[in-house]
């Protein structure tokens, strides 16, 4: 390696020079660093970048800049591949600490040194490139999501392996007859185009399509993933896009509704195979259906059968009966309804339908009579009413992922890891629905969805795409909609979220293009959501590994596996790099390039602690730069005033706090240590799914370890930040500062 | 003659609903109700009703025909027009309701032509077809004296106070009563309408 | 679609809201140049505007930060603030646009120190909280702008006070004399992420907006509920800052209503649960009643839903309200008919909030993305790419999806394949 050489700068700029001494932070890199710095009035001004690429020019290799937050000028700073690394001497300094005073002065002190102290223990991340890479993706499924998927992914240019379990493509579009309506006007339903998208598919020469072929296995990792097929062929692609669809709920769960009463009570799916087939009579009698009452919510919204709204069934029983009464207009059509849900333009379509004669019943049904009559209890007219002279009854029956492998049965592990998401069942605390109030409930176990796993992953967390409450392959997150738990494999259409058609085409692009930056980045070594583009990985030092595991269990995307020793292997390009696992290793064995547990410790210990003579508390601050560090420069803009005792580490995520770093803050005579992160919990705001969870239990076991040390456990606490805490912030610190005041001095100060 | 409408034989029998839909003004646009509740809750005297338009069209749909005929709904309206601006269907209430007790009279409904509002639209129907205008002594002498003849007495002579007031502020005058210019024409005229009318529902029904 | 090959690689996208932003980050990450053109000083379009999202409670600017943060390190993105476009000419692969920007009078040297703001005297209505406070005519339009700029409001700008805060800028960034521009740009494919505007609540003239203060729309209490808000997030009674005990919360303001938007806004049934949720937190012995003609709680939203109606102070009452009047002290009465129980109501509220419809805001730009549909929602098709809520009404989560499928679109367009 080339040696090291630190160009330091400090700008003197937005107030800095007036707030604080510039020249003594010269003077703590020259004294202590030896290392000599420059300022400037205005760095970020062209003068200012012009003097920082003289000295690149000239051969430095390293660049610290002590200016504003890292947040913000990072195009003026922006000198790759130059590593830069940023001190705040604005945001959280200046505009947040009383001018000219000399705890101002200290923490801006403090603050050069951490920034100086860990331009010692980096190093511009190596991408881990070993090895070769499939840009290939696989897509499973070949109905209208799957189809549309490898369609798209062949558009941009790549080969795709198209995996259907039947033996024919189209899925269940092949079994339905119009589609419900997606062009304007919106009005009516259209035309059942599948044909089209199978024979755009079969004819395209980048896509390999096999049928009655399913993933038997599936091992490695994005840019090269090794599936095993049940045709005993082994594959290697670079990205997966799950489109397994969807079933209709059993409807023989639904006796309730009248199913198996009579053979003319039929599912949805059951009507949508007549209508496609032009023939819609009764199955008792080969009658005509001049009468039929579609049920709504068939499954669907009720606690015992789906939690959730299927979404789409509301608009397909209008479709079915607006084709009914097109077939034969004095058909009476009745939709027996709680809400109506035909959400944005589809509208237009409950509309259609009523014009068309369709007739609304709001209520609940009570029973189903073997003669076909429905009592409904219509809540529009206040009495239960009898619909007689029916030919026919069809339940809505709901949306269930295909989340699983409903072929193979349940597998006895990692059912746990199917957990996640919010329990709908769990009302809110009354008046702490949000905020500071944590979520005083127990978690609803969660029954594993039925069948095998779809990918059988060899992963060391179990063989499960993990999915949520409901059983959809979903995302955690509003802003990310694609964001699995496992990288690389993206998940698109109705096993993602109740949805038609159109919407399924549409979430097949995107699923696809995560899929294509995927393949990309894992060529590149570079990392992919949320620290996108970021080169560096974990790499575990197995000489002093003591095989404890905790890492592989605690990476909460699965990308640490164990080999046959049980030593662990990193599966680089899975690996979303939180560093979680190097918070978890008890023996700092994990480490990247630029990102250590020496690295935090360094910096820790490079801060001056003051006596107890002093009358100062020195605090630590380790903050999440996800929200809790935005929060705090958000809260220097508005010139919020905190504490000038907490001194702020900024980390990648509290998963990645090693106890280790606390326990060298207290051995250096922090009086307290504060991890500042997001919510964790079932309804987690951790940008790495688990981060702050593991953070918060690593902490629960701190007390214990604080009490053999004769230390108060209060000294450590974990505070809960949101981004739009700019204002609570200062707040919690001041009153932490306060409580460790109280407690008075740690008892090791100065040993 | 107008046919009559059709007599369901149980709840949700659709014949009377569409027969609605086909035969009544604006009943067509009935059919896009979603029963929102703006028209009862915009309705002036909506407290003062029976049913209400929202539940009134439901009742429709369910085929609770004599319970619709029979509606004080029909009567109670004011003609104010808030339902018929706010309903977001468009769907135009105040002229299905009206059209609704027309057909509630013809199909002899005992409780339609029993209704104060009944009486009160049939002397001012009279009033209009004779003179071409509505004379308030008229309307209000036939009005009244509709319920016979002391209960008529009893009740004129409890409004006059305000006859005599409105006769003061010249809201009333003494004399012959108001007229169209040419009332056989008008006659004429409601003759022709009143055939068209009987033409076009009977072609429908 | 041509099948020669595309003149220009670059893909604009227009809009710089949570559609435009994932659209140009996620065509970035992949691979292309992109050129973001957005109308107002800032991205984060109305999601910034949001104190927090449905069903989680969490606050958009999070996902927005990580959105700048990979814009960012992006080299790819290059952004125009205070732009709109003004034309375009050219098919797929070969566009050339015009784009209008208007004048910042701040260069892009300024490091939002402040001191512009700190010299200017005047004050403007605060765009970003749609005009419930006022902000100094030199401002940041919030602590999370992007690009981290000020801006000078024209009102000042060539005026003396002008000149003031010229004189306080240390850095010169300050320049009255910018006129704005008009240039050209060559790009392949253009994302149409437009977004949406609110309703105007004054169209409803039955729900009394306009004239009672204690009517306020849906985003608006957006503002009151944010803790960078006018009243610090504190849900207060407009009239006289009084703490709210009875609050309704009306659906299908302007929605689902042929007399103003045909169309289901879809996100309003939520944003209301969500606004229950608000007023119930702060402040505990308040009564919420959401009025509504269909709770239109998709999917998994399903469970919010559910948890609200587990709330004893939380009514849900299917009406669609007639009207609002003044009442005693000229706080709203709520009038209409409950369809459940025939009841005909007149409640007073402390506060009624509008849960007024999206609507396209494309409109606005001279209809220049080529389909759009009877609503004015840009329809996507052949070379026309829609993106987000130009697209359609939908919530945060399906606009994100849109943007991303709406990127995936236009890089085959500058690619020269077509799925």
């Amino acid at each position: 390696m080339t040696e090291r050489k630190t160009g330091i700068y400090l700008c003197g700029g937005c107030g800095i020079g007036e707030a604080i001494d510039v020249a003594a932070l010269e003077g703590v890199a020259k004294k202590e660093f030896k290392l000599d710095s420059k300022t400037h009035a205005c760095l970020c001004g062209d003068d200012g970048v012009a003097m920082i690429r003289a000295d690149l020019e000239a051969g430095i290799n390293q660049v610290a800049i002590a200016a504003c937050s890292s947040r913000v000028m990072t195009d003026r700073f922006g000198f790759e591949p130059i590593q830069v690394l940023r001190a705040d001497l604005r945001e959280k300094v200046i505009w947040s600490h009383p001018a000219n005073h000399e705890d101002t002065q200290a923490l801006a002190e403090d603050s050069v040194r951490m920034v100086l102290t860990m331009a010692t223990k980096v190093k511009a991340p190596e991408p881990y490139v070993e090895g070769e890479w499939s840009s290939r993706i696989l897509v499973m499924g070949g109905g209208v999501t799957g189809l549309a998927a490898a369609a798209q992914a062949a558009a941009l240019g790549h080969e795709v392996l198209l995996l259907e379990r039947s033996d024919r493509l189209g899925g269940r579009a092949l079994d339905s007859s119009k589609r419900l309506p997606h062009r304007p006007p919106y009005a009516q339903p259209a035309a059942n185009d599948i044909g089209d998208l199978v024979a755009s598919v079969t004819g395209n020469a980048k896509i390999t399509a096999r049928l009655g072929c399913t993933v038997t296995q599936t091992s490695g990792m994005p840019g090269r993933f090794v599936v095993n097929l049940s045709d005993g062929s082994v594959e290697t692609v670079g990205a997966i896009v799950v489109a397994t669809g969807w079933r209709p709920y059993d409807a023989s769960k639904l006796g309730h509704l009248g199913y198996g009463a009579s053979p003319d009570v039929v599912t949805g799916v059951e009507l949508e195979g007549m209508l496609k087939a032009g023939k819609v009579t009764r199955k008792s009698n080969g009658a005509p259906v001049k009468s039929v009452a579609f049920v709504q919510c068939a499954g669907s919204r009720d606690p015992d059968h789906l939690p959730y709204c299927s979404s789409i069934c509301c608009a397909t029983s209008l479709k079915q009966a607006l084709e009914l009464i097109e077939a034969e207009p004095a058909t009476n059509a009745y939709v027996v309804y709680e809400e109506m849900r035909t959400p944005g333009v589809m509208e237009e379509l409950y509309r259609t339908a009523q014009a068309a004669g369709v007739i609304f019943m709001k209520g609940k049904v009570k029973t189903v009579g073997a003669d076909l009559t429905v009592t409904v209890a219509d809540e529009l007219i206040g009495e239960d009413i009898p619909l007689a002279g029916l030919d026919m009854v069809v339940l809505a029956t709901g949306m269930v992922p295909n989340s699983t492998n409903t072929d193979a049965p349940s597998p006895a592990e990692g059912a746990e890891q199917l957990a996640g998401d919010i329990d709908p069942e769990v009302p809110f605390p009354v008046a702490g629905y949000c905020g500071d109030a944590p979520a005083a409930h127990a978690k609803r176990p969660q029954a594993a969805p039925e069948g095998g796993s779809l990918l059988n992953l060899q992963y060391r967390q179990g063989p499960h795409l993990p999915v949520l409450h409901d059983g959809f392959a979903d995302s955690h997150y509003i802003c990310f909609p694609y964001e699995t738990r496992r990288t690389g494999i993206y998940t698109a259409g109705p096993v993602r979220r109740p949805m038609d058609w159109a919407e399924a085409a549409e979430d097949a692009s995107g699923a696809v293009l995560k899929a294509v930056q995927a393949v990309r980045s894992a060529s590149a070594g570079a990392a992919l959501h949320p620290r996108v583009g970021d080169l560096s990985f974990p790499k575990i030092n197995l000489n002093q590994c003591t095989k404890c595991k905790r890492c592989t269990v605690e990476c909460p995307f699965g990308a640490i596996d164990e080999d046959e020793q049980t030593y662990p292997i990193v599966n680089a390009t899975r690996c979303r790099r939180c560093g979680t696992c190097m918070g978890a290793c008890p023996v700092r064995t994990i480490s990247f390039d630029n990102y250590s547990v020496d690295m935090l410790s360094s910096m820790i210990k490079a801060v001056k602690v003051p006596d107890e003579f002093s009358g100062k508390p020195r605090i630590l601050i380790m903050a999440c730069e996800n929200d809790a560090i935005p929060a705090l420069d958000m809260a220097g803009i508005k010139r919020n005033q905190w504490s000038a005792h907490v001194r702020i580490l900024p980390v990648r995520c509290l998963g990645s706090v090693s106890l280790l770093c606390i326990s060298d803050a207290l051995s250096v005579g922090y009086d307290g240590v504060m991890m500042m992160g997001c919510k964790p919990g079932d309804d987690y705001q951790c940008h790495f799914v688990k981060g702050s969870a593991m953070a918060a239990e690593r902490l629960s076991k701190v007390g214990e370890t604080l009490k053999s040390m004769m230390l108060e456990p209060e000294r450590v606490t974990q505070a809960e930040a949101s981004i739009a805490d700019a204002d609570r912030l200062p707040k919690v610190i001041d009153a932490f500062v306060e409580q460790i005041t109280a407690i008075g001095f740690n008892p090791f100060k100065g040993f | 003659m107008n046919a009559p409408s059709p007599t369901p034989t149980k709840k949700y029998d659709l014949s009377f609903a569409r027969w609605v839909y086909d035969n009544i003004d604006g009943g067509d646009r009935m059919a896009l109700c979603m029963q929102c509740g703006t028209c009862s809750g915009s309705c002036p005297i909506g407290t003062q009703m029976d049913h209400g338009p929202r539940k009134l069209f439901m009742m429709i749909r369910a085929g609770m025909k004599e319970a619709v005929l029979t509606s004080n709904t029909l009567w109670n309206c004011v003609s104010c027009y808030n339902c018929v601006v706010r309903c977001p269907r468009k769907v135009p209430v105040a002229y299905i309701l009206h059209d609704l007790a027309t057909v509630a009279v013809r199909e002899g409904y005992a409780e339609a032509r029993n209704s104060d509002n009944a009486r009160f639209a049939k002397a001012f129907w009279w009033s209009a077809a004779k003179y071409g205008r509505t004379d308030e002594r008229l309307v209000t002498g036939k009005y009244y004296f509709s319920f016979g003849i002391g209960e008529g007495y009893k009740r004129g002579m409890a409004n006059l106070p305000i006859a005599m007031g409105m006769i003061k502020t010249k809201r009333m005058h003494l004399g012959m009563p108001h007229k169209c210019s040419n009332t056989g024409e008008l006659h004429k005229i409601l003759a022709k309408a009143a055939e068209i009318e009987a033409r076009d529902h009977g072609k429908q029904g | 679609m041509t099948d020669k090959q595309p003149r220009s690689r670059t893909i604009m996208v227009v809009g710089g809201g949570i559609a435009g932003i994932t659209a140009a980050v996620e065509a970035a990450e992949a691979g292309y140049d992109v050129v973001m053109v957005e109308k107002s000083p800032t991205l984060g379009g109305r999601v910034a505007q949001m104190n927090r999202y449905f069903p989680k409670l969490c606050h958009p600017t999070c996902g927005l930060e990580i959105n700048y943060q990979r814009i960012k390190k992006s080299k790819r993105i290059s952004l125009f603030t205070l732009s709109t476009v003004a034309a375009v000419k050219g098919s797929a692969g070969a566009y050339t646009v015009t784009v209008k920007t208007e004048p910042r009078f701040v260069k892009t040297n300024c490091t939002a120190c402040g001191d512009c703001g700190q010299a200017a005297e005047s004050e403007i209505a605060d765009p970003f909280n749609y005009g419930m406070k006022t902000v100094k005519a030199a401002y940041l339009p919030h602590t999370m702008a992007f690009p981290m700029r000020y801006v000078v409001a024209p009102e000042v700008a060539k005026t003396p006070e002008g000149e003031r805060i010229k004189a306080a800028c240390k850095i010169g960034a300050i320049d009255l004399d910018d006129q704005g521009s008009s240039f050209e740009l060559e790009v392949g494919a253009i994302v149409w992420a437009t977004g949406w505007k609110p309703y105007p609540a004054e169209n409803l003239t039955a729900y009394r907006w306009a004239d009672l203060p204690n009517v306020i729309t849906n985003v608006e209490m957006e503002r009151l509920a944010s803790p960078d808000g006018p009243t610090q997030g504190r849900i207060v009674r407009p009239s006289d800052g009084a703490v709210p005990k009875k609050v309704a919360l009306i659906q299908c303001a302007g929605s689902r209503d042929l007399n103003h938007l045909a169309y289901c806004s879809r996100i309003c049934c939520l944003a209301s649960m969500k606004h229950a949720a608000y007023v119930r937190e702060q402040v505990a012995e308040a009564e919420v009643d959401v009025y509504y003609i269909d709770l239109r709680a998709h999917d998994k939203l399903e469970s919010f839903m559910r948890r609200l109606k587990a709330d004893p102070q939380v009514r849900f009452v299917k009406s669609k309200p007639s009207r609002v009047e003044p009442g005693e002290g000229g706080n709203p009465t709520v009038c209409g008919e409950n369809t459940l129980t025939r009841e005909v109501y007149a409640r007073a509220y402390d506060l009624v909030v509008l849960a007024t419809g999206m609507q396209a805001s494309v409109s606005e730009d001279g209809r220049l993305a080529g389909s759009y549909d009877d609503y004015g929602f840009v329809f996507t098709e052949g070379e026309t790419i829609g993106a987000g809520v130009a697209s359609g009404p939908l919530d945060v989560s399906m606009s994100v999806q849109s943007a991303t499928a709406a990127a995936c679109k236009a890089i085959q367009v500058v690619s020269g394949v077509r799925g």
